[in-house]
């Protein structure tokens, strides 16, 4: 395979397991927070704060994927 | 029955039932209200609880009752509101695992109409007594209450995996040993799971601390009425947590003073401290404030566990009561400082 292509499945590997990650992430803290919104609503704030804060790992992958198709 | 499940559920699941349990338990009255609740008169009382989590209850039942006949009864139909919305928001082995610890107030409903049958109540005074919290809902309790006998009561739990020790206990036992009995069945039979899978050991080890609590309050009651060994022996629950059945008869079997001695060494040690010369109704506040505590501590240091569940049931029946004892001790004027005592605040 070119070194284009190994790059390509480079970048996308970063991106895709970084989604992985951040999914297994949010999964208890997302149900946590429709939990505590369920009962009172105003948790929406804080909960959905919480749920994203592991999304920061794929901008990671993102920057990296980046990087390495155009670097 | 929880043997029955056999997957573990994911971490999600627990969050999803602690962090709306965790809400509930934040709306509970806070510890330093009751200081306020204690100078109030018994209208202030109903009046603080119209703007509490009560609103519903006390506004709906406030056209048939008044004073603390409504407080009683708004008390615990909101009670049973909440636990059975425990049941409904909960699934899977959380949901089994509530069911069966609720199990205590079907227990509770049926001998309750098994005892008003037998002494010839009226079925409205044998209504009044029923929490339907657990599995079954206020139609199939009155649905019992139609019926004649015992045996006809008995037969609609013909479909239960405990319908056998039912059917065997209406059969052979008095009602006072039916009572008893029954109490037994229900913690052993939730103290005897066996189970590798680590949420059911953190329940069962709650049950089986619930026993210990329940034998050495039983203990302590029975000595200080002057019981003999063997008709405490009788009532002790098997499958405690520290303290054994064979433990038990041999503190059963010992003079109050050196029985007392003993109880230092197990978990609840810190209300046994403090029960020299204290009467009967104070100890069982020492033990009830040791077991609210420690159930505390143990839901906060395995937060996705079925614990703090659990731990909110204890606080809202603890709530409950604490809010009749001052309903109750402001009717018969008491005054603040004894009924202080009386309440478990923790």
């Amino acid at each position: 395979m070119p070194i284009e292509g190994m790059v390509a499945v480079g970048a996308g590997l970063a991106v895709g397991l970084a989604g992985i990650g951040a999914g297994l992430g949010e999964q208890g803290i997302g149900a946590a927070a429709v939990g505590a919104m369920a009962e009172d609503p105003t948790f929406f704030g804080r909960g959905l704060l919480m749920t994203v804060i592991p999304e920061t790992i794929v901008i990671f992958g993102l920057v990296v994927a980046f990087l390495l198709m155009f670097m | 029955m929880l043997r029955k499940i056999i997957r573990k559920p994911r971490a999600a699941e627990w969050a999803y039932i602690v962090a709306r349990v965790r809400v509930m338990k934040r709306k509970l009255i806070p510890k330093d209200e009751y200081n306020k609740l204690l100078n109030m008169d018994l209208n202030e009382i109903i009046r603080y609880l119209e703007e509490s989590e009560y609103k519903n209850e006390i506004n709906e039942l406030a056209i048939r009752y008044s004073g603390v006949e409504l407080l009683d009864y708004a008390l615990y139909l909101n009670l049973t509101r909440t636990y059975r919305k425990l049941v409904r928001i909960s699934k899977g082995l959380p949901r089994e695992m509530i069911v069966d610890y609720l199990r205590k107030w079907d227990f509770w409903n049926l001998k309750n109409i098994i005892r008003g049958k037998m002494f010839g109540f009226p079925k409205e005074e044998i209504e009044k007594t029923l929490v339907p919290a657990g599995e079954f809902d206020e139609e199939f309790w009155k649905m019992l209450l139609a019926r004649e006998s015992v045996e006809d009561i008995i037969k609609e739990f013909a479909k239960k995996p405990y319908y056998p020790i039912l059917e065997e206990l209406a059969r052979a036992c008095p009602i006072s040993e039916f009572e008893d009995r029954l109490d037994k069945f229900y913690y052993t039979s939730l103290a005897s799971i066996h189970s590798d899978n680590i949420d059911i050991m953190y329940f069962v080890d709650f049950i089986r601390m619930e026993i210990d609590i329940k034998n050495v309050k039983t203990l302590l009651r029975l000595k200080l009425e002057g019981a003999s060994p063997e008709e405490i022996a009788a009532k002790i629950i098997p499958k405690g947590y520290q303290l054994s059945e064979s433990e038990l008869r041999k503190l059963a079997a010992m003079d109050y003073e050196d029985m007392l001695k003993n109880l230092e060494n197990y978990w609840f040690s810190e209300a046994v401290k403090q029960i020299k010369d204290q009467p009967l109704s104070k100890i069982e506040v020492f033990f009830d404030k040791v077991w609210a505590k420690r159930v505390l501590s143990r839901a906060n240091h395995f937060p996705l566990s079925i614990l703090p569940v659990l731990a909110f049931i204890l606080m809202k029946k603890i709530e409950v009561d604490n809010l009749r004892i001052i309903a109750r001790g402001k009717a018969e004027g008491m005054s603040a400082e004894e009924i202080k005592e009386q309440l478990v605040v923790v």
